[in-house]
């Protein structure tokens, strides 16, 4: 019994102290303060691993960011809701939002600002990096046929409801009777193919992956239906870094800018890298709609897009924009 | 031991300890056992491929094991698994080391016993998952943040056990251990902890169910790296058959935690009288 | 004087039960009540996003659906677990037949099955009670297996002698004896049912206890997401408590004869 004992005791030991020695922080925490040692900043962003965030590693691929003492650090989260509390509590020092997510994070009091555009729609219809889509043998031909049924969006109450709406409002129909549904954007094929929902609003690589495999059709672009040359998301900092460290932020817009610039006028380099960070095969990457890269974020189309997410009901009152975008 | 140890068979429990079966008994179990894991492996594989379950939702079972087989191969596997046993293993770990210790505390003094009750009675049902939107702000998608979850649910599950362990102490024994002065450490030794180990056992196999599950949870939902992770990933993905390959191996990881349990539970309490009810938790 | 004795008994029992739990809100409001962290939001902001939401149309809107849903998988879960166990239970070779295959299949944690689940179930409610019905199922055919093997021989004998067969004895004897294990697996049940319940609603639907805490989540209102994981917690405890009462009603029978066996002490 003694022998038993011990061995009880001995095992518990052992799991106390592999408790106490693992590590806590697996994939790399990041420093949430930029540093300041020998030259260089080592800045942590957070991002989602989409096709809208090539130009970044693109630029550090170039160097940009390199040239402006800043080192590089990206960690991955699954959307804004992770990325914009990581950016308030400074786990990360830069993140890459969505612009309805960091309206309705400054109207629940978190205090962020834009620093350098993220992506934006192409502004043409029928080219756009995301679309309105329904299965290839759906009777549905117009966005105003969407009464009454059941649309899938990445995240309810956000941008790309918002912006659904404003294509079925103008095809003519009455948006408030549709019924969105949570469905992340890989899923949204098999959403389409089991008839799951009648109409899902996809972006790349998903929108071309459904295309190439016949499962569903584009009806209508809201990118471009909610606002001429949306400024769709931004790369942004927390009040606290802006305030404490103006100068890194200012040289990180610039680095970005750059970078931004680049991957407008090189687009084959872009399709390039974009099977190193995204999980995108090389040839859905040749044949994917990308989205424009401008240098600046376009103000107008952002207070259109707030005057929707008043309709809508997602804001209370139109955001403040000088806080956000200064 | 305690009257209740003597106990004949009465009702729900047994009688005496475990028959020990005889050897063609338990080679014709085992066969049986084989037949059953066979045979439901050959239904699924005629189910998928004559079609009568989609080959989208169903992959044959031959093309899961050959995903399993290459998955293990290229070390994905390995990674994903070892992923989640040392985050099971960890969360595991710091909520029995606590649960252990507050329950001796609590435990042994009547009083805090009763004032604790109504709060851990009201604490003990929240459902972990409950926490899961928090840890996803708190942490983000690392280690730390499924651990928060799984420290949660089996602090409690062992906490009970304890308790209920540490309660259970015969009074006679406990007088006996008083009137020879035993110090509180010999005490705990001698007295309680024999006494407590069944439940303390059970507490720990209970613990480490819960905890599991909720390795995974926190996988799926926080993003934790793991084998909850990668199933996630594969499904997102379209690749059903390492989908299922994935499931395989977290069900082959809950089941080689059970024995190793089971295993655990005989060598410790073997020379415990065979009644050991799991206690209304 | 035995009501002083009771008031006092009574007063005693009062202080007990409620000085810690009032101690800890007490200083959970003070100390949060100046805070200004984005996440950690004043117990007083908290208490009146809880009114707010859940004592309004929410508690029809989600809290019904989502109880609904629970009540389904588990009453599902309770009937297959019950009927199949005792089948199991009662055929030897049946039991070394499928055995393993069950040992594996319930070793699957739940939630590694819901994206298979979502393949063959789509997006609706049959989705989220299947995923409740691939929990609760296994703790109570598990332990109705186990209740079943043990039902003790004395017993088994007399009712052969006494020619009580079929049904009755399916009932008095079969059931009886192991519904004391069987209530242990539905206790287990239970706790899982509520975790899933809450998983199945995450990323998916539009109601429910655990969309809303998610929604609030993704939308930054921290206050309204604290105040849905009270509102879990409260449905945790509230559930706990209706079980308790259930497992006294059905093991009347059983308390009884193990609190005669302690000697009075329970």
């Amino acid at each position: 019994m003694k022998r038993k004992l011990a061995a009880s005791l001995f095992i518990t030991a052992l799991l106390v102290s592999a408790a106490c020695g693992g590590d806590n922080g697996d994939g790399g925490d990041g420093d949430g303060q930029a540093t300041n040692g020998g030259g260089a900043d080592t800045v942590t962003v957070g991002l989602i691993p989409i096709v809208d965030v090539a130009p970044l590693f693109l630029g550090d691929q170039q160097g940009f960011f390199a040239d402006r003492g800043i080192e590089l650090q990206t960690e991955f989260a699954a959307g804004g809701a992770e990325i914009i509390p990581g950016v308030q509590s400074g786990q990360f020092d830069f993140g890459f939002s969505n612009v309805i997510s960091l309206m309705l994070a400054q109207a629940s009091g978190l205090e962020l600002q834009a620093v350098a555009n993220g992506n934006s729609s192409t502004g043409v219809q029928g080219e756009d990096f995301g679309s309105l889509m329904v299965p290839v043998d759906s009777p549905i031909q117009d966005p105003a046929e969407l009464e009454g049924a059941t649309v899938a969006t990445n995240t309810l109450n956000n941008i790309v409801d918002t912006i659904v709406r404003a294509s079925v409002r103008k095809a003519g129909g009455d948006p408030s009777t549709i019924e969105f549904v949570g469905v992340p954007f890989p899923e949204m094929e098999a959403a389409l193919a089991n008839g799951d929902v009648d109409a899902a609003f996809p972006v790349e690589p998903f929108q071309t992956l459904i295309r190439t495999n016949d499962v569903g059709r584009s009806i209508a672009w809201s990118w471009v239906d909610a606002a001429p040359d949306l400024t769709v998301a931004v790369y942004f900092t927390s009040g606290r870094l802006a305030q404490e460290d103006p100068d890194l932020v200012a040289r990180f817009a610039e680095a970005m800018a750059e970078a931004l610039a680049y991957a407008n006028d090189n687009p084959d380099e872009v399709r390039a890298i974009l099977p190193d960070y995204a999980r995108v095969s090389p040839e859905i990457a040749a044949e994917l709609t990308l989205p424009t890269w401008p240098p600046e974020v376009n103000r107008a189309s952002l207070e259109q897009l707030g005057e929707l997410a008043v309709q809508d009901g997602l804001l209370s009152e139109p955001p403040d924009l000088d806080a956000l975008v200064p | 031991m305690t009257a209740a140890a003597h106990r004949t068979g009465h009702a729900a429990g047994r009688t005496g300890p475990p028959r020990t079966r005889s050897v063609p008994d338990r080679v014709r179990s085992l066969l049986l056992g084989l037949t059953g894991l066979v045979g439901f492996g050959l239904l699924l594989e005629v189910l998928a491929r004559t079609g009568v379950v989609p080959a989208r939702y169903l992959p044959p079972t031959s093309r899961i094991l050959t995903e399993l087989v290459d998955s293990a191969a290229s070390g994905t596997l390995w990674a994903a698994a070892g992923n989640t046993v040392l985050t099971w293993a960890i969360g595991l770990g710091l909520a029995v080391a606590a649960a252990v210790v507050l329950g001796l505390i609590i435990g042994s003094v009547p009083l805090l016993r009763a004032a604790t009750a109504s709060t851990i009675e009201f604490l003990r049902p929240i459902p972990s998952v409950a926490w899961i939107p928090a840890a996803i702000v708190l942490y983000g998608p690392v280690r730390a943040g499924t651990l928060l979850i799984v420290v949660y649910a089996a602090f409690w599950q062992m906490l009970v056990q304890v308790l209920h362990g540490v309660v259970d102490v015969d009074p006679v024994a406990r007088d006996t251990a008083r009137s020879y002065r035993l110090g509180p450490i010999a005490r705990v030794r001698w007295v309680v902890l024999p006494t407590a180990l069944p439940y303390l056992v059970t507490g720990l196999r209970l613990a480490a169910t819960v905890a599991l599950i909720l390795t995974v949870t926190g996988e799926l939902f926080v993003g934790t790296p793991g084998l909850g992770a990668e199933i996630l990933r594969a499904s997102a993905g379209g690749a059903v058959a390492t989908t299922y390959a994935l499931v395989v191996v977290t069900g082959l990881l809950g089941v080689a935690a059970n024995l190793a349990f089971r295993a655990l539970e005989r060598y410790l309490l073997s020379w415990h009288p065979s009644i050991r009810r799991e206690v209304p938790a | 004087m035995r009501w002083a004795d009771r008031s006092v008994a009574l007063l005693r029992w009062l202080l007990l039960t409620a000085t810690l739990p009032t101690l800890l809100v007490v200083i959970w409001w003070y100390a949060s009540r100046d805070s200004t962290h984005f996440l950690f939001r004043p117990l007083s902001d908290i208490w009146a996003a809880f009114r707010q939401t859940w004592l309004g149309p929410r508690l029809v809107e989600d809290v019904l659906p989502s109880l609904s849903r629970l009540g389904q998988g588990y009453a599902a879960s309770l009937l297959l677990g019950v009927g199949i166990g005792v089948l199991i239970g009662l055929h030897r070779t049946l039991r070394a037949l499928v055995e393993p295959v069950l040992e594996f299949l319930r070793a699957i944690p739940p939630p590694a099955l819901i994206p298979l689940i979502g393949l063959f179930a789509g997006l609706g409610d049959t989705r989220r009670v299947v995923i409740i019905i691939a929990g609760c199922v296994w703790p109570i055919l598990l332990n109705t297996v186990e209740g079943v093997r043990a039902v003790d021989e004395v017993l088994t004998d007399t009712c052969r002698s006494y020619r009580i067969r079929g049904p009755r004895r399916l009932y008095h004897l079969v059931l009886r004896s192991a519904s004391p294990q069987i209530m242990t697996g539905a206790r287990q049940a239970l706790a899982i049912g509520i975790i899933l319940m809450v998983i199945s609603e995450l990323q998916r639907t539009d109601r429910g206890i655990g969309y809303a805490v998610e929604e609030f989540q993704t939308s930054f209102r921290y206050a309204e997401m604290w105040s849905g994981v009270i509102m879990l917690g409260l449905l945790g405890v509230a559930l706990s408590l209706l079980f308790r009462l259930a497992d006294q009603r059905v093991l009347r029978w059983y308390h009884g004869v193990r609190a005669t066996e302690k000697g009075g002490r329970q």
